[in-house]
């Protein structure tokens, strides 16, 4: 029998969400177009039109070892082109930003060739080769992954995602990165690492409270989907739990 | 698992003085409008104190306009004070990092300058091999000897050097033993009255485990393991021993039988707070990393002074594991700086202490740990206030899960109902630690099994992670992910009862933000069955001394005088430095 994914248990809007952002036959809906340029510049890898720098000569010009593996295994667009390995991070607020930082790494996991995912609280980054990362980077910041509020994309001092919000609906970031205008469009004024751009980028405006909580894939009684109410959520890692435990005993059966 | 009520919010009190004038339960607020770290006196004094430090020396130093991220300093948002959980005392976190804090060094150095050497092994020698008498009396005038020469002193040599008594009045022994008779005949001043110190029933247990035996509690000073390390203890104290009972006894300095009194005080008779480290960890005896849980437990007193609040007990060590493990010692072996004294917002930083801390300030875990009491006392009838073993729960893969579950469920909901809180502990990490000690205290307080609390802590986590898609910092990855299956394995190398394990456990060396709690749970396991101790009723004695520099009845509260500069240490030096 061919394996069928699952994307988890549960019963809940909140799990059904977690699903549908993982399952990559599900097409993620588009939120936002911010231009491959604007995300060159947020990420702050290269500049716009700047050659790709590299960390090897491309894979057709150097002598590769006669690896199986190899054979099995396609490479990248970035990875045939020697590119360096750079990154992009996030920071969700917990309250209710669309996705989360194991959620990001799991869905990542399923869309997304050649990543390397870390997986934190406050935080989640995912590196790959840099080519390869700006493809990504677009779908994570157009997409519904992201809401321009409540989802930050900081390299350091990410700091936020379980403070209060600002009372005009912002996640706080200390070098305040982003900013929402007066005619409610958020702009990033700094690039992830907290350097003042030459020109703002611009990320639309923040999604509306009943979307957010509509589609948001973190459990919160405030308001939202308490975890206490998926049963079938908490009944299955309470599962995994009693496996685990029973297997540190190495059984026969 | 069920929800209860209970209307008691016990972070309450500190969370409206943090955010004062601000709705606790709202989830907005205001930022970057707080003048940076001039919100904060005692950064305010730091940078006083810095310039008149530039200015003597000529280097510069802390400049936090300057130097934190470009320009801008901390306090983008409020910097809040904290309430040391159980004493009502707001501090500043710059004052609960241990290098801020006399309490937290003395409290360490306390353990590290202490063993526990037996007397017998070196009474038989006295008494079959070299045929001298020994009775209360001569014990008696030994321990004067001792006192005389464990500071430094000398007491047979001539033209030796000594030390100067006001840099080492910390320095003494007294002696314990099951014995009440013998304890009767001895100098008062020498002894730990096993039947003073404890309520009834734990001096009963005390007495019985220790039995006639006659132990030694020696604490060298504070200044000999500052400069020197724990390893030092054992060898100080055993040339001390040694010389005093040739003192004492009128021995002949170099005859054999002094090898059996060395033997006995530097390695057949001598209980270590902590066992060596491997090489690569490069600690000696009597260093954090060998401290196991179990024998913690028996430091902290706090089941000696509130022996029907296992919960209160428990969250004692809590406080001081947290900044004994992770701030001193995953804060210096593993890492340093200032990261674990709060949160690796940074690794390796100043976030150390902010991890720790979490445990032990704004009645938060408290709060979560007595929710638990409720609980097991309303579905399983255990009445925790009265410890007994009668009516412990029997650990079931269900009763587990159940427990954990309950608790865990409700510490998220806290967290989410009051913004503020989660504002507090802004680290998953903070949060990871401080859900699953509730519901790994809960369980073992419950069960009066330290391993079904590690098993609990395991569920919490994984609780945690799936709930909020989020955990703690990548290290939470590597043991909280696989704990569930070693924390009921006993097998060697690969795993131990709670006990036993500790900070060198394979699992354990290197994450902070568990091993304090750990210890806890261990610990809860035998104040939920009201025993007298845990591990060691020698250990549990030895540092119930009111004479010790640190009251470890009371760690939290210590900390708390600490961090207000009125807690006096020792080992200090203005004895024989200028005055300023």
């Amino acid at each position: 029998m061919a394996y069928k994914p699952q994307y988890g248990p549960g019963t809940s809007k909140v799990a059904e969400n977690r699903r549908k952002q993982m399952n990559p036959s599900q097409k993620l809906e588009k939120m936002r177009d911010v231009t491959d340029e604007d995300i060159v510049l947020v990420l702050d890898h290269r500049a716009p039109g700047a050659a790709y720098p590299t960390a090897h000569p491309p894979l057709a010009e150097q002598q590769e070892p006669d690896c199986p593996i190899r054979k099995i295994v396609t490479p990248t667009d970035g990875a045939k082109a020697g590119d360096r390995v750079r990154y992009i991070q996030f920071a969700d607020s917990m309250f209710f930003a669309p996705s989360h930082p194991y959620q990001r790494t799991y869905t990542e996991c399923y869309r997304f060739r050649g990543i390397d995912p870390g997986t934190l609280s406050g935080r989640q980054i995912v590196e790959c080769r840099e080519r390869d990362l700006e493809k990504y980077s677009k779908e994570l910041v157009n997409t519904e992954l992201l809401d321009a509020a409540r989802t930050g994309i900081r390299g350091a001092t990410v700091h936020g995602h379980s403070l209060r919000l600002a009372e005009n609906g912002m996640m706080f970031d200390m070098l305040q990165r982003s900013v929402l205008g007066e005619d409610g469009i958020v702009r990033y004024v700094k690039n992830q690492i907290g350097e003042p751009l030459d020109r703002a980028v611009a990320i639309g405006k923040p999604l509306d409270e009943k979307w957010l909580k509509a589609h948001t894939t973190i459990f919160h009684s405030l308001g939202g989907t308490p975890y206490r109410d998926d049963k079938e959520y908490v009944e299955y890692v309470q599962r995994i739990h009693t496996l685990r435990t029973k297997y540190g005993f190495m059984p026969k059966e | 698992m069920a929800k209860i009520e209970r209307s008691q919010k016990l972070f309450l009190k500190a969370l409206k003085e943090k955010f004062q004038g601000q709705d606790v339960q709202s989830e907005t607020t205001e930022f970057y409008k707080f003048n940076g770290y001039h919100q904060s006196p005692r950064k305010e004094e730091f940078v006083k104190a810095s310039r008149a430090i530039e200015l003597d020396r000529g280097i510069s130093m802390y400049d936090p306009v300057r130097n934190h991220l470009g320009g801008i300093p901390l306090g983008q948002r409020q910097l809040m004070t904290y309430e040391v959980s159980g004493t009502g005392v707001f501090v500043e976190g710059d004052d609960l990092h241990f290098v801020n804090n006399a309490a937290m060094q003395q409290m360490w150095d306390d353990i590290r300058r202490t063993v526990i050497v037996n007397m017998d092994l070196a009474h038989q020698t006295l008494q079959k091999r070299l045929g001298k008498e020994v009775t209360p009396e001569t014990i008696n005038e030994y321990l004067h000897v001792l006192n005389h020469a464990m500071p430094g002193a000398a007491v047979v040599q001539e033209h030796m050097v000594e030390t100067h008594p006001g840099l080492v009045d910390d320095c003494y022994v007294k002696v314990f033993t099951g014995d009440q008779e013998l304890a009767d005949d001895l100098e008062p001043q020498f002894v730990l009255d096993v039947e003073k110190l404890f309520p009834g029933k734990q001096a009963e247990a005390l007495s019985a485990a220790v039995g006639k035996s006659l132990w030694q509690a020696i604490h060298i000073p504070t200044t000999v393991v500052r400069t020197c390390d724990g390893g030092t203890t054992s060898r100080w104290s055993a040339m001390q021993i040694g010389m005093s009972f040739i003192g004492a006894y009128r021995m002949c300095a170099g005859e054999a039988a002094v090898a059996d009194l060395s033997y006995a005080a530097k390695h057949a008779g001598v209980i270590q707070m902590a066992s060596h480290l491997p090489a690569r960890r490069a600690r000696g005896p009597n260093e954090p990393g060998g401290l196991a849980f179990g024998l913690f437990s028996d430091i902290v007193q706090a089941n000696r002074k509130y022996p029907n609040d296992p919960a209160r007990a428990s969250l004692e060590v809590v406080g001081a594991g947290t900044m004994l493990y992770d701030q001193i010692w995953l804060g210096s072996y593993m890492s340093g700086g200032v990261g674990f004294t709060q949160y690796a917002t940074m690794s390796g930083g100043v976030g150390f202490t902010q991890y720790a801390t979490a445990a032990y300030t704004d009645n938060i875990l408290d709060e979560f740990t007595y929710y638990g009491m409720d609980y097991i006392k309303d579905k399983y009838k255990v009445d925790w206030k009265n410890p007994s073993p009668s009516d412990k729960v029997k650990p079931t893969y269900d009763v587990v899960n159940d427990m954990a579950t309950e608790v865990t469920l409700n510490a998220m909901e806290q967290y989410e109902q009051f913004p503020t809180m989660m504002e507090d502990h802004f680290g998953g990490s903070q949060r990871a630690g401080v859900i699953a000690a509730a519901s790994g205290l809960t369980t073992s307080i419950a069960t009066g099994n330290s391993n079904a609390g590690l098993n609990a802590w395991y569920l919490s986590m994984l609780l945690h992670k799936d709930g909020w898609s989020r955990l703690g910092f990548f290290g939470y990855d590597l043991q909280d992910q696989c704990g569930s299956a070693n924390s009921l394995s006993i097998r060697g190398d690969e795993g131990a009862i709670g006990e036993i394990r500790g900070p060198n456990y394979p699992n354990y060396a290197m994450n902070v933000g568990h091993q304090g709690e750990y210890a806890a749970i261990t610990g809860g396991a035998h104040f939920g069955r009201g025993d007298a101790f845990c591990f060691d009723p020698r250990v549990k004695i030895c540092f119930a001394d009111p004479a010790l520099k640190f009251d470890f009845a009371e760690p939290r509260r210590e900390f708390a005088k600490g961090a207000i500069r009125e807690f006096m240490p020792a080992g200090e030096r203005s004895l024989i430095i200028p005055a300023r």
